[in-house]
């Protein structure tokens, strides 16, 4: 009986594991989460679980562990990996051995050392508890102040807004999600938001947190002072690598797999936001988003049943602010083409970023088909006509090119 | 109870590969057209419940046009999550150029 265990149990350790139950896999399957609560979906928590709209969406249901046979062990943290004698080491003091480990710790907050930012009232969000506590005190907040305006700093003003709080954010680029979007397309994201009532504040970042035994005010590095009643903090994540740093697993901005997902110690394999990846069109990237858990705890099941593919996949994700639908595949760090097709001031339109004419990444607001036909173009590292690209009428999927 | 043929449609509404939507009975069904054959779905992902027939149908899979999840539309079966639980299908006919479904079939 071989023996395959999964460190971190997010969207990608609990796909991995119920993948592998799936593709039928019967040896034993051990999977160890930090957390409490078997393996949820995280981006509800900034968008209709925050808004009390719903419950927590479970990656299966909480009796399918059991059912299937799958050991786990929710609650215990991981903390090393013995390589050679090929066991992990966890917090309670056991040891589990494998014969093939999947290492999927994700990534957390990142965090500035700032005064005051252990003020009750002053949040963060990556887990279900900080969802909680930011519904909580926005119950008794007429005002919130945020601090960064990524996409989980525009969730959660589109949440806060929604739930009807004041809204203002402190942000230290020039527009919302500047570095991922560049200004143009992060300013159709500024305009939603100024057109739903968020005062957004760029150029400027986070000095102290004032409070008298709770956050009352944030002020600013050019010296302005916000009041509100309740603050949330999104200025990023970073991966969480320690169990493989104590573990002769090597890091490096994550943990390099190749495109296979295989870390360079045999039988070992990384995914979601902790892997950085060897992609076979991107390059070496670490993508820090649900759909690239999702779809490499599917891959990584298939490979360490034998599979041996190139996880090749375009990459994509969603974010739904008020009743603006956004997505975007590909990933582009530069682009010297911005090609829009739709309307920018309508909020429908897809803007395709070009490089050197070839295709790299197709972002949407209202205008989703487009995002999802986009991508085998991108993964085939097409160099679509421009005039072709802008017309509605043209399909995209008769760009393809043809298949082999 | 037997299940009862509902009409959903005139035939040649739904173009090879597209899909439509369409109310029967008391449910939402798809319809995609793949090369020419109709397959009749539940419409309604069982992930977070978006319109399936507003996604994306390439060969026989759609994709959910919310979260991506993937389901085969000849049999329902989950192909890729975030959904893990199968779609309903439905029987098909086509009589008088109406397109019927076979709902509430026990």
């Amino acid at each position: 009986m071989t023996t395959f265990v999964i460190v971190g149990a997010g969207e990608g350790g609990g796909t991995a594991a119920g993948s592998l139950r799936d593709a039928g896999y019967d040896g034993e399957v051990v999977l160890i989460g930090e957390e409490p609560m078997p393996p949820y979906e995280r981006p509800p928590l900034s968008k209709e679980y925050l808004r009390g709209e719903s419950d927590h969406h479970l990656v299966r249901p909480p009796g399918w562990y059991g059912e299937n046979n799958v050991d786990a062990r929710f609650g215990v943290r991981a903390e090393r990996v013995d390589v050679s004698a090929r066991e992990v080491e966890l917090g309670d003091g056991s040891r589990v051995g494998f014969d093939q480990l999947v290492i999927a710790t994700g990534s957390r907050n990142r965090r500035v050392p700032l005064p005051g930012l252990e003020l009750p009232g002053v949040h963060d969000l990556r887990f279900a508890p900080d969802a909680d506590a930011i519904r909580s005190s926005a119950k008794n907040a007429a005002k919130a102040v945020l601090v960064g305006m990524g996409f989980i700093g525009a969730e959660v003003a589109s949440s806060l807004r929604q739930l009807g709080l004041d809204v203002t954010v402190v942000e230290f680029a020039g527009t919302p999600l500047e570095r991922v979007l560049g200004p143009q397309l992060g300013g159709a994201i500024e305009a939603l938001h100024r057109d739903h009532g968020v005062e957004m504040i760029f150029h400027d970042g986070a000095e102290r947190f004032e409070g008298d035994g709770r956050f009352e005010a944030l002020v600013t590095k050019e010296g302005r002072r916000i009041e509100g009643e309740m603050a949330v903090v999104g200025i990023g994540v970073q991966p969480v690598t320690e169990v493989a740093e104590k573990s002769d697993v090597p890091t490096d901005n994550g943990i390099p797999v190749d495109a296979t997902l295989r870390t360079s110690v045999d039988g070992i394999w990384a995914i979601g936001d902790v892997a950085r990846h060897d992609h076979p069109v991107f390059g070496s990237i670490r993508v820090e988003h649900f759909d690239n858990a999702l779809k490499m705890g599917e891959h990584v099941a298939k490979n360490m049943l034998g599979a041996n593919e190139v996880f090749d996949d375009a990459h994509w994700f969603w974010s739904d602010q008020y009743d603006t639908e956004i997505q975007m595949s590909g990933f582009a760090t530069e682009w010297d083409q911005t090609v829009i097709r739709g309307d920018v001031d309508e909020r429908r339109f897809a803007a395709f970023l070009l490089k050197d004419g070839r295709l790299l990444s197709t972002f949407s607001m209202n205008w989703k088909h487009d995002v999802r036909r986009s991508m085998p173009l991108i993964v085939a590292g097409v160099r679509p006509d421009p005039a072709l690209l802008s017309d509605p009428e043209v399909d995209l999927r008769k760009l393809k090119p043809p298949s082999d | 109870m037997a299940g009862e043929w509902v009409k959903v449609g005139p035939e040649g509404e739904v173009a090879e590969g597209e899909m439509n939507s369409f109310g029967a009975g008391d449910r939402m069904v798809a319809i995609a057209n793949v090369e020419g054959d109709l397959h009749a779905f539940d419409d309604t992902c069982t992930h977070q419940g978006c319109s399936l027939a507003e996604g994306e149908l390439d060969g026989t899979t759609v994709e959910c046009p919310c979260h991506g999840s993937q389901f085969d539309v000849t049999t329902g079966e989950v192909i890729g999550g975030p959904a893990t639980e199968s779609v309903d299908v439905f029987q098909l006919r086509v009589e008088g150029g109406e397109v019927q479904v076979l709902v509430n079939e026990q």
